[in-house]
């Protein structure tokens, strides 16, 4: 048992194995290449598996595996795994999402004949294995690097049909919008070189620890334009949450994720649960002991979070396609992680991740095979009744619905509900801004529990209201295991970590997670980033009993919006009700006018100093450029003709070139004196 | 304890000894049958040759002979030769170019006459070449720097009804009488300054020099005026283009990567070793300062190798002018020596001569093709080679790898080469000289790349037709584009063993 975590790095590679096989020979392979890529998954599945269990039993990994520049005057850049309770954690999840989809794809990509399967397969293999290389990152730059590579694969496959006129341009605008996040983070990356001389996560010289060290006086580091360390510290950690914003969808550059719809469903639930947004969160999980030092960066992450979680489920409201509320489900669901994190709950975020990633892949995929039925209609309005025609479908989905919206006790309700209590009784504790952001998230509880539940009932409940949905395409065994197997998570997978029940019946040892995520490192573990966190805890009327209100408050709310969903659309003709929004139908039909603030920002000031730039670059650059090379072969005319082909000539040529050396050297060293 | 140590000293020079005698061989098997046509004999001898020559040279070099780890050079003939790690390494670059170009000229020649003498001509010119980098003397280098030259007429004028290989050897030869009486007249005068013609004798007899040193003045430059012209820098440059351009391809092959490297050898021993610069520069008034000599001769041929090479539209003939930039390039490898450089000067002449070795692998190649391409019979010009790439696209790679190779661009031997020489001459703290270099190469990349352009990317011409798959070219210039991108891997050890045996000069 010693050894499995020497295996660590085939999880990263047997799915770049995938990749190569798939690229190389997936023509030629029956299935074009997915049988590569399941076995590859299943075979990093099962050693995450190994993994998992050998952290649970103590045992850490931190290796430096390549150091590919070294001797410069400061910092080594290098490779190195490490694997912790969160990274093994993280592996399992990415590893059987990752697996699961492969097989999904299988019954939505192979068997409804599509072409060019063998890049599908390639991509989709290639962003497994750069999500898991970012996962067990040791470093922060190795972490950027894989994160630019989980980017590129999520453009390569939400561009995947790149014929139609839609998914070329989301996957433009996916690939853009992250990008203008992830600027921010390369400069932050920069920053913490320069800061530290070491990018380490984990180690003697990490860089959390030094940053540690550095605000207690004990340790010195490079602070840039006059700033104190921790003035500094915060515009370093802002930088990185630059690329977080962007890949995790948060307010202000989540308008990406509603356009990467436009993608193969099964790749959704890839780029949802387990991969491109995952991302961002797991990096500032990852690093959170360098967030923990600065509390104005914390309560910034809080206050995106809490904002996103709202903002983004009212706007989910309105939807008419199934893709698009379940894109908005998981903006808000992103900005609940956000929220957990700044507000000092570690342990309530990672919790959130985990069930979210099982719940949402679940929707997404029993999404997919709820389109796979409609002939890839993916408007609500045109189903209805599907209850009955897909009864697998419909219980894993209604399984993941209701761990979205959070009625107990299914997965998401365990954790939203951990979320939540920590936000408030950090906020109790004197930190009003937490409060507001609180606020927020509970009233967020309510909108998630209506929008998911008009999807549930215009999808599945009432007649039919179109020939499709009455008579629909069947579904293969390939779409409903995956389902199944996800709607068993969705339901259970929050009984790891049931803090409400041990703190109400006081039945100690049922934390699980927390336990888990406490062991290990001792600059990484849950345990150490409570001692320095800037909140304390304060409660209403005893401890239990603030977890019995929050718990029942954000439970009631769930529960009322689900009933409000019941009452407009579990109806057998359900009409649309969103004439009595009135005027603020509009503007939640245009998503808060997002895309067109981004847009004009664009066009109007962005293009003018490009073209200002696009001068400078055609008539100075190029034309300093051309100069040069025109110059350059003039005089190489020049000096050709020297050589006229007449050996006097060249002899006379010789004899005043020695001439005029000996005369210069001669000078020079006096010979002639 | 090597079993080597225990054998005569004289082995130590074995490697010259079996070129001779190959060269020899060759003779006798041509008297036996002087109207063979068994090309295949012939070729095989002299490449056989050449690889037990350049084997022992290298297994010599992995043992330590003549090397500090092995009690140091080994003087033979009174001092007349010396074995010792540089003169080893630069027998292997001689005898690998050898063994290609004889490989090479199989097909090349494959309906020639006197193919006997053709071959015995190139081992004998190795065999010269072997000798310079081993010469101790003046006197023996004058006269195995002759012995490299004079096959190197004959073989230039070798196509004797091709009235451009005659031309070409005509004036190889006429600027090459000149450089020979410039070379021996400065023999001459260093002789009557030091009284010594044995290197180290020289540079002992300089202290008295101070009264003299006009005239020693002279004999240095002229001296280095008969270097210049072996290989192929300003102003002793001007047979090179005409040479190379007119000389059957695989012999302009030979000329520019064994020949030159042959010139830098006797150039960095007699330079390091008789007039070394503490000493010659502090004489008299101002002393004789060669190292700014060769720093203005090194910017003056790269630059204007590499403008004429721009201009040109004949690819061999930009190639011989590449040749002589790439003269300049090496040249640094002595210009950036300083009186006080201590161990960057072993790195600086360390690193050039690690490029010399990478530059006889990528530039023999590039010839190699232009003879194969010769031997297509599809013209000369850029405009010949287009679409090349779709007929031969082995060939084409190959040829890709040595221009950008030559250019200097990752991932081949020639980057890590000129990365090391650019960087060793900026510790030494000639960063201009570096600079200038680094200009000159991303000049150099327009040209090479119109080679791969026109190759790869231009339409071929409705006529382009490729006859012959040449057995012996194809393994040639394979076996030299291979070499190029394993010494971009392989480089570490070259470049130890170059600046470790450069070291042992000073």
């Amino acid at each position: 048992m010693a050894g499995i975590l020497e295996f660590a790095p085939a999880i990263v590679l047997l799915p770049f194995l995938s990749f190569l096989i798939a690229l190389g020979a997936g023509r030629y392979m029956p299935k074009g290449g997915a049988l590569a890529g399941i076995g590859a998954t299943a075979g990093s599945f099962v050693l995450a598996v190994a993994t998992f269990f050998a952290v649970s039993g103590g045992q850490t990994y931190n290796q430096t595996i390549y150091t590919w520049a070294e001797g410069l005057d400061a910092v080594n850049l290098t490779f190195g795994l490490l694997i912790d309770p969160l990274s093994a954690m993280m592996l399992v999840i990415v590893t059987l999402i990752a697996f699961l989809v492969h097989v999904f794809s299988l019954g939505y990509m192979n068997d409804e004949g599509e072409t060019g399967l063998p890049r599908y397969y390639a991509a989709l293999g290639l962003f497994s294995a750069s999500m898991l290389g970012f996962v067990v990152s040791d470093n922060l730059l190795m972490a950027f690097m894989f994160f630019e590579l989980v980017g590129l694969c999520s453009y390569l496959l939400i561009g995947f049909w790149f014929r139609q006129d839609g998914p070329p341009s989301a996957a433009k605008k996916a690939f853009l919008v992250t990008r203008f996040g992830d600027y921010f983070f390369l400069i932050g990356v920069v920053a913490v070189f320069a800061t530290f001389g070491s990018a380490a996560f984990a180690g003697p010289d990490a860089f959390p620890v030094l940053a540690e060290e550095a605000l207690h006086g004990e340790h010195s580091v490079n602070t840039f334009l006059g700033m104190g360390e921790e003035a500094w510290f915060t515009v370093v950690g802002l930088l990185v949450l630059g690329g977080v914003v962007g890949k995790s969808a948060q307010f202000p550059l989540h308008t990406w994720l509603p356009d990467a719809m436009e993608g193969p469903t099964p790749v959704s639930a890839l780029i949802h649960a387990a991969t491109m947004v995952a991302a961002g969160v797991y990096l500032v999980a990852r690093m959170y002991g360098f967030y923990a030092l600065t509390p104005t960066t914390l309560a910034i992450i809080a206050l995106i979070g809490g904002f996103t979680a709202l903002f983004a489920a009212t706007m989910g409201v309105v939807k008419k396609e199934i893709k698009q509320v379940l894109a908005y489900s998981t903006i808000s669901q992103y900005g609940y992680m956000m929220l957990g994190l700044g507000a000092g709950g570690y342990v309530a975020a990672t919790f959130h991740l985990m069930t979210h990633a099982f719940f949402k892949a679940l929707l997404f995929l029993g999404a997919g095979s709820v389109i796979i039925a409609m002939h890839h209609n993916e408007n609500m309005w045109d189903m209805g009744g599907l209850k009955d025609k897909m009864p697998v479908t419909y219980y894993a989905f209604l399984s993941g619905s209701l761990a979205l919206a959070g009625i107990v006790p299914f997965a998401g309700f365990w954790s939203k509900d951990e979320v939540l209590y920590e936000t408030l009784i950090h906020g109790l504790g004197g930190s009003p801004i937490l409060l507001a952001a609180y606020a927020m998230g509970l009233l967020a509880v309510f909108f998630t529990g209506f929008y998911t539940f008009r999807m549930v009932f215009l999808t599945f409940h009432g007649e039919p209201r179109t020939e499709t949905a009455r008579n629909p395409h069947g579904v293969r065994w390939n779409v409903k295991a995956p389902l199944a197997v996800l709607g068993v998570l969705a339901a259970t997978a929050g009984f790891v970590n049931m803090v409400p029940v041990e703190k109400l019946l006081g039945i100690k040892g049922i934390d699980f997670l927390h336990q888990f995520l406490d062991g290990s490192f001792s600059s990484l573990n849950a345990h150490h980033y409570a001692e320095i966190l800037p909140y304390s805890s304060s409660y209403i009327g005893g401890e239990a009993t603030t977890v019995a209100i929050g718990a029942g408050v954000s439970l009631g709310l769930a529960l009322a919006g689900a009933a409000l969903a019941y009452v407009l659309y579990n109806v057998p003709e359900p009409v649309e009700h969103t004439e009595k929004l009135g005027s603020i139908k509009t503007v939640l039909y245009n998503n808060y006018y997002q895309d067109e603030y981004q847009v004009w920002i664009a066009t109007s000031v962005v293009q003018p100093i490009s073209r200002v730039l696009d001068k400078f670059d055609q008539g100075i650059v190029d034309g300093v450029v051309n100069g040069i090379s025109s110059v350059s072969l003039f005089a190489g005319s020049r000096m050709k003709r020297i050589q006229t082909g007449v050996v006097s000539n060249y002899a006379a040529l010789l004899t005043l070139g020695l001439t005029a050396l000996l005369l210069g050297l001669g000078l020079i060293g006096g010979w002639f004196a | 304890m090597t079993p080597l140590q225990t054998a005569p000293v004289w082995t130590a020079a074995a490697p010259a000894i079996i070129l001779a005698a190959t060269a020899l061989l060759l003779l006798t098997i041509d008297t036996i049958d002087p109207d063979t046509t068994n090309n295949g004999l012939l070729a095989t001898t002299a490449t056989l040759g050449s690889l037990a020559a350049g084997g022992v040279a290298a297994r010599f070099l992995m043992a330590g002979t003549g090397m500090e780890s092995t009690g140091g050079a080994i003087s033979l003939y009174g001092d007349a030769l010396i074995v010792d790690g540089m003169s080893l390494f630069f027998t292997l670059i001689f005898t690998s170019v050898a063994a290609m170009v004889s490989v090479a000229s199989y097909d090349y020649l494959a309906d020639e006459q006197y193919q006997g003498e053709f071959y015995s001509l190139v081992l004998l010119a190795a065999t010269g070449m072997t000798l310079m980098a081993m010469s101790n003397s003046l006197a023996t280098v004058f006269v195995s720097l002759e012995l490299a030259s004079l096959p190197s007429y004959a073989l230039v004028a070798f196509l004797k009804k091709n009235r451009g290989s005659v031309e070409a050897g005509l004036k190889y030869f006429l600027i090459g009488a000149l450089s020979s009486a410039v070379f021996a007249f400065g023999i001459s005068l260093v002789y009557a300054v030091t009284g010594s013609l044995v290197l180290p004798d020289i540079a002992a007899g300089l202290s008295g020099a101070d009264e003299l040193v006009g005239v020693l003045g002279l004999g240095v430059l002229m001296i280095a005026g008969g270097f210049a012209f072996k290989t192929a820098s300003v102003p002793f440059h001007f047979w090179a283009p005409e040479a190379y351009e007119g000389a059957p391809a695989p012999i302009s092959a030979f000329l520019s990567s064994a020949s030159k490297a042959a010139g830098f050898a006797v150039a960095f021993r007699v330079f390091t070793v008789a007039f070394p610069l503490g000493t010659i520069s502090s004489l008299g008034p101002g002393g004789i300062d060669w190292s700014l000599l060769f720093a203005i001769l090194a910017v003056v041929t790269m630059t204007l190798g590499n403008f004429a090479a721009a201009t040109q539209e004949n690819v061999k003939r930009m190639l011989a002018y590449s040749s002589i930039g790439h003269a300049g390039y090496a040249l640094i490898g002595l210009a950036a020596i300083t009186v006080d450089g201590g161990a960057a000067n072993g790195n600086v002449l360390g690193a050039s001569m690690a490029h010399l070795l990478v530059y006889g692998f990528m530039n023999t190649g590039a010839f190699l093709f232009i003879a194969m391409v010769e031997k297509w019979g599809i013209g000369r010009t850029f405009e010949d080679y287009n679409g090349i790439a779709s007929k031969a696209p082995i060939a084409a790679t190959a040829m890709t790898v040595f221009m950008f190779s030559l250019a200097g661009l990752p991932p081949f031997g020639g980057f890590v080469s000129k990365y090391a020489l650019f960087y060793s001459a900026i510790e030494s703290g000639f960063w201009w000289l570096a600079a200038v270099g680094a200009m000159n190469s991303a000049l150099s990349l327009f040209y090479y790349s119109r080679v791969v352009k026109a190759m790869w990317i231009e339409e071929p011409a409705k006529s382009l037709e490729i006859g012959s798959q040449p057995v012996g070219l194809y393994g040639a210039v394979v076996f030299a584009a291979v070499g190029t991108v394993l010494l971009l891997p392989g480089f570490q050890p070259v470049i130890e063993t170059a600046q470790t045996v450069a070291a042992a000069l000073f």
